[in-house]
């Protein structure tokens, strides 16, 4: 490379953006300085509340009602954005700087057809006539590999895929060459096979049209499946930043070294031998559909105590809907779900409410699984009463509970707004054992946590499953979470069970090629 | 105590709607202490108002045809209004609420014709159906609760309803329902305290709306039978004369009008401090 | 296609709504038939006229077979004569409607313009001096009963300043200064109603991502607001605009009685009141196809400017 593309385009020097009065700290983002050259993606990693997402808006001379930029520089090429009038900056925006988001579907405008979106870009920043706008808007679809563009020009985003819209957000992005793109956590809403192809088209950008890219992103895999550079974020300030390899390899700060041993390895977990046994839970035959369409296709599952069981797939594989037929919060057209030799699945209502307490559930949404309601140790009580327990035998289990997951007495008598979303998914834990069930249902239950809380629940969860001989079914599109803590896995795609067999060999050995699919995708398998 | 009110104090317009709200609820208590007269005693027709009385006092909002104080009534009439409304509005509440509960959360077969015969009755203009069961059962106290019930049920049980099916969607009722706890303990515990928000402000606006019906039916001379105090009626006895004495329709409707800002204006306080809850939540 | 589908599947459960409403009415209105023979003969007729008309006038059948009849023969234009009138019912209903239209014609005319102008004004800017003012007019003028407008405006523009005529009886023809204070007293509460239904409306779109990105792109502020949230920002306003017509028809009652204006509202009110059934009863069927028809009317305007909302998806009920 030249002297002159070493050059960089994007000059950050001590951005400050202050918060609202009374909140937890004064900044969002504090003295943060960096450098973007051509030809260069640089990602700031950071866990939720690192003010990553303040950041890319800031660069955008747009940040949130409340929020103010207190000092410092952008310099795009030599001009400091942070001096522009908004109606200069409206000129660069979309021009020589845009951004793609997190939200693809949501952010694209529900009455607006995609071609009508991308043209106002060329609307907005060039002279072309309206045949013009139309074929440059057409060969811009075409590039992100859409299929069939003239169907996808005429469609409104409600008609596309989420990946889709992402390609439209990212043709609308690039339809002026901007020489510097901000990419806000452009692939957390989308499936992992997904991500790897918009992860592909941004690597071209790149590679092939020399675009500098800010990308912002949580996820370890992606950065090292990306970034040319690396700046780790905490509390608003860049602790480390350096060559991606550097950073990933031998970081120096020991927040980032905390962070990259967070991330969960794809190599199997070393698990202790259960001893053979009966199965507690045996899933025979079931299916499921919503009118013509099959969701559940024949499904057998059977699971011994102590063992665990991860059903991997992407979104609208089936696993959600199979966990919830086997619980019975859905009722399933046929089969059989015993759980400890009785069939819940044809059990009437009445009976079923006392079978119940045999299998139980820890669910996805730490803020949406505990009633806002109620005081934390009452409803773990009160599950613990309705498995049989006297009044003061649930307060006792209560309290112990509390303590095996790892919370302080002090919160039996607090609500869960209290509490953050670790500590809220260790509430659930505890509200599901206080049933004693035989098995339990993970679903999700670590996915919406940041990388190292996540590490601890899963610890927890290891820890737990291994002292009370668990029996779980661990619901989870994440192949590293699943490595974690499965004896065996079992990969689900459109209401089929694809592949089984114990962790290593179908994370070593896959014989499905979808499963081969899905470990090839899995972001960061070279790093970690 | 403290942390509960602090949120709404904050609001000056919540402060003014609900000193309003108070305000006439303390005079309907308060009614034979503050007025002055009799309220259905005559004593000297159309005097005007601030005119003296004769036999000692004055006639602050002076007195109707027949010769009745208008500040008596006024206050007598606050007594109507906060006892039928109020008992209108909660008998619509207990039956909106309960079915709309277990609609919304069974759903199926009960549901569709519950939802149906809710639609049908919403279809009616709100005062035509008044009127009709007005005609059919005749005016006299219980029947306008009635009547009223029975137009603000179906109005209540869609909202409940509504709310219903959206909580009963969140992740900490399936987790009751996997404890296997009851239905109806769910209802109440789980469903009905997240709906506290929404229907509190909703209670507030239809405990207006509820006094101004009971206002518009005496204004057409469908209300309570003479010669109880009723804003709505002092209305339809003083709108022939209102030209030459409009003193005898201004503060009736003064009255009624402040009431209901009062209760709109605290719902509104209502609606932004629970809204702000369900954002931190 | 699609719309023909739907039209019909929502005329479909027009009909059904209609027919329950009828038996409803029918039934509260006819099922005691001593009281029908009474309100229609009147307080002094003897018990052997009562009778007698009873029987001459099929009241002796089983109440199914009469409300069959009355069914029969109310889709068939005859719907009865009035006693109060003393005319046939069908006569008297289309001229009344018309001046009825007239003044939800022009409440509509004011209310549209200036509840989404000012709803859109103050939904711009969440928090400014324009929106608190909006916020609190429109609580004021909502929170303010028919009849209570009416008294405050005559009180104003009859009374004090003694422009406008207090009464809009309309005895020697069309008068438009008598319309001015119908239609100012019809039009306050809904405007301040719309006004609120689209502030809110534009806040929440103004919140949304896809504005965002307009202005990511670019845009300028009157570009966001015209090409980007206007028309999402419209889709609750326009259903409640629809919505409101029911709403109308109840004040209509209260402004017309008030204002002694010859109308639909009186029509009812004076059948009402000398209980003239068989003009409540076509009143009240009326009032209800109003409704459903404008329910109809709302959902199509839903479907066209929500690009989300198919009209077949609409038409199967899985709105």
């Amino acid at each position: 490379m030249t002297t002159q593309e070493r050059q960089p385009i994007l000059k950050v020097e001590n951005l400050s953006v202050t918060l609202p009065k009374g909140s937890d700290r004064p900044f969002a983002v504090n003295n943060v300085s960096f450098n973007l050259s051509p030809g260069e993606i640089l990602c700031v990693v950071g866990e939720s509340g690192s003010g990553k997402s303040v950041l890319s808006s800031a660069l955008m001379g747009a940040v949130p009602e409340g929020l103010k930029v207190a000092g410092g520089h952008v310099l795009l090429e030599g001009k400091d954005l942070t001096r522009l009038s908004e109606k200069a900056f409206r000129a660069i925006r979309g021009r020589d700087i845009a951004m793609i988001f997190q939200e693809p579907m949501a952010s694209l405008n529900p009455a607006m057809t995609v071609a009508a979106q991308i043209e106002e870009v060329f609307l907005l920043h060039s002279d072309f006539d309206a045949r013009e706008r139309a074929k440059r808007a057409r060969d811009l679809v075409v590039a992100m590999r859409l299929p069939n563009p003239d169907r996808i020009l005429k469609s409104f985003p409600h008609q596309l895929s989420g990946g889709q819209c992402q390609r439209v957000v990212i043709a609308m992005a690039l339809a002026m060459s901007p020489r510097v793109l901000i990419a806000d956590e452009p692939t957390t809403a989308l499936d992992v096979t997904t991500q790897a192809q918009v992860l592909k088209l941004i690597g071209e950008l790149r590679d092939v049209h020399g675009h500098g890219i800010v990308f912002i992103t949580h996820d370890f895999g992606v950065v090292a499946d990306i970034a040319d550079r690396v700046a780790v974020m905490k509390h608003g300030e860049i602790v480390e930043i350096g060559e991606a390899k550097q950073v990933l390899t031998a970081p120096q700060h020991p927040y980032t070294q905390a962070l990259i041993a967070a991330v969960p390895s794809l190599d199997p977990h070393d698990r202790p031998t259960a001893p053979e046994a009966e199965p507690v839970l045996a899933v025979r035959g079931l299916h499921h559909s919503y009118g013509a369409l099959a969701v559940l296709k024949d499904i057998d599952l059977s699971l011994a105590p102590g063992r665990v069981v991860s059903i991997v797939g992407e979104s609208g594989c089936g696993k959600s809907t199979l966990a919830k037929a086997m619980i019975r919060l859905i009722d399933a057209r046929g089969g059989r779900v015993e759980v400890a030799g009785t069939d819940l699945r044809v059990l009437p209502a009445k009976k079923l409410e006392k079978y119940r307490r045999t299998i139980q559930m820890i669910f996805q949404d730490p803020f949406g699984s505990l009633n806002p309601r109620r005081r934390v140790g009452p409803m773990i009580a009160r599950a613990a009463r309705l498995a049989g327990a006297s009044s003061a035998e649930a307060r006792r289990r209560t309290e112990e509970l509390l303590d095996l997951v790892g919370l302080h007495k002090s919160a039996y008598w607090r609500k869960p707004s209290a509490f953050s979303g670790g500590q809220r998914q260790r509430i659930g834990i505890a509200r599901a054992l206080a049933m004693q069930p035989d098995v339990l249902i993970a679903d999700e239950s670590v996915s919406a946590l940041d990388v190292s809380v996540q590490a601890q629940v899963l610890a927890l969860l290891r820890d737990l499953q291994e002292r009370l001989q668990l029996a779980i079914v661990f619901i989870t599109h994440d192949l590293r979470v699943a490595a974690q803590i499965s004896d065996e896995i079992v990969v689900m795609q459109k209401g089929e069970i694809v592949e089984r067999g114990t962790a290593a060999k179908v994370l070593q050995q896959p014989s499905h090629p979808y499963t081969r699919t899905l470990l090839e995708a899995a972001p960061g398998r070279s790093t970690f | 105590m403290r942390k509960f009110f602090l949120p709404y104090l904050s609001s000056p317009i919540t402060v003014v709607g609900g000193l309003l709200s108070l305000g006439w609820l303390l005079i309907a208590l308060l009614a034979p202490v503050l007025a002055p007269y009799d309220p259905i005693k005559t004593l000297m027709p159309l005097a005007k108002p601030g005119a003296l009385n004769p036999a000692g006092g004055t006639f602050w909002l002076g007195t109707d045809m027949l010769g009745r104080d208008i500040l008596s009534r006024l206050i007598y009439g606050a007594r109507t209004v906060v006892v039928f409304a109020t008992l209108a509005t909660l008998t619509a509440y207990l039956v909106g609420v309960v079915l709309g509960l277990i609609a919304g959360y069974r759903g199926g077969r009960l549901d569709a014709v519950l939802s149906y015969f809710a639609n049908v009755v919403l279809s009616f203009p709100v005062l035509v159906l008044y009127i009709v069961i007005i005609v059919v059962i005749g005016s006299s106290p219980f029947n306008i609760i009635l009547a009223v019930t029975f137009g603000s049920a179906p109005a209540i049980f869609r909202i409940v309803r509504g709310i219903t099916i959206d909580v009963a969607s969140r992740d900490y009722v399936a987790a009751a329902i996997t404890q296997g706890e009851s239905a109806w303990r769910i209802m109440l515990f789980d469903i009905l305290p997240n709906a506290s928000g929404p229907l509190a402000v909703d209670f507030c606006l239809r405990l207006g709306y509820t006094a101004i019906t009971i206002g518009t039916l005496g204004f057409l001379g469908l209300g309570l039978p003479p010669p109880t105090p009723d804003w709505g009626t002092m209305v339809n006895e003083g709108r022939g004369m209102a030209i030459a004495f409009p003193h005898l329709v201004i503060f009736p409707c003064l009255a009624i009008s402040s009431l209901m800002l009062g209760l709109s204006l605290l719902a509104d306080g209502l609606r932004e401090v629970s809204d702000a809850q369900g954002r931190r939540a | 296609m699609t719309l023909i589908l739907f039209i019909v599947r929502k005329l479909g459960g027009a009909a059904a709504a209609m027919l329950t409403v009828s038996f409803l009415v029918y039934m509260a209105l006819e099922v005691n038939v001593e009281d029908v023979a009474v309100k229609v003969l009147g307080q002094f007729s003897t018990d052997a006229q009562r009778a007698a008309w009873l029987t001459a006038n099929g009241y002796d059948d089983p109440f199914l077979i009469r409300y069959g009849r009355w069914l029969w023969s109310f889709v068939s234009g005859n719907w009865g004569e009035s006693t109060y009138y003393r005319a046939p019912v069908i006569d008297l209903v289309p001229d009344r409607l018309a001046a009825s239209g007239l003044l939800a014609g022009g409440a509509l005319l004011v209310m549209v313009p200036v509840g989404l102008f000012a709803g859109l004004l103050a939904g711009m800017r969440p928090g400014s001096l324009i929106d608190r003012a909006v916020s609190l007019l429109s609580i004021v003028t909502t929170s303010i009963p028919d009849f209570a407008s009416a008294v405050f405006l005559s009180a104003v523009f009859v009374f004090w300043l003694n422009w406008l005529p207090g009464a809009s009886t309309m005895l020697s023809g069309f008068s438009f200064s008598e319309m001015v204070l119908p239609v100012l007293v019809l039009a306050f509460y809904s405007t301040g109603y719309l006004a609120r239904v689209t502030r809110a409306s534009m806040v929440e779109v103004m919140g949304t991502h896809y504005v965002r990105t307009a202005r990511l792109k670019g845009a300028s502020p009157a570009r966001i607001v015209w090409r980007h949230a206007l028309r999402n920002a419209l889709i609750t306003p326009v259903t409640v605009i629809m919505l409101q017509l029911p709403w109308l028809l109840s004040g209509v009652i209260v402004v017309e009685v008030f204002y002694a204006y010859k109308g639909f509202g009186t029509l009812l009110y004076d059948a009402a009141l000398n209980s003239d059934i068989r003009l409540v009863e076509a009143c009240a069927m009326v009032s209800v196809l109003v409704v459903v028809a404008t329910q109809i009317l709302s959902d199509i305007a839903y479907g066209w400017l929500n690009p989300r909302v198919s009209l077949l998806e609409a038409a199967m009920g899985s709105k």
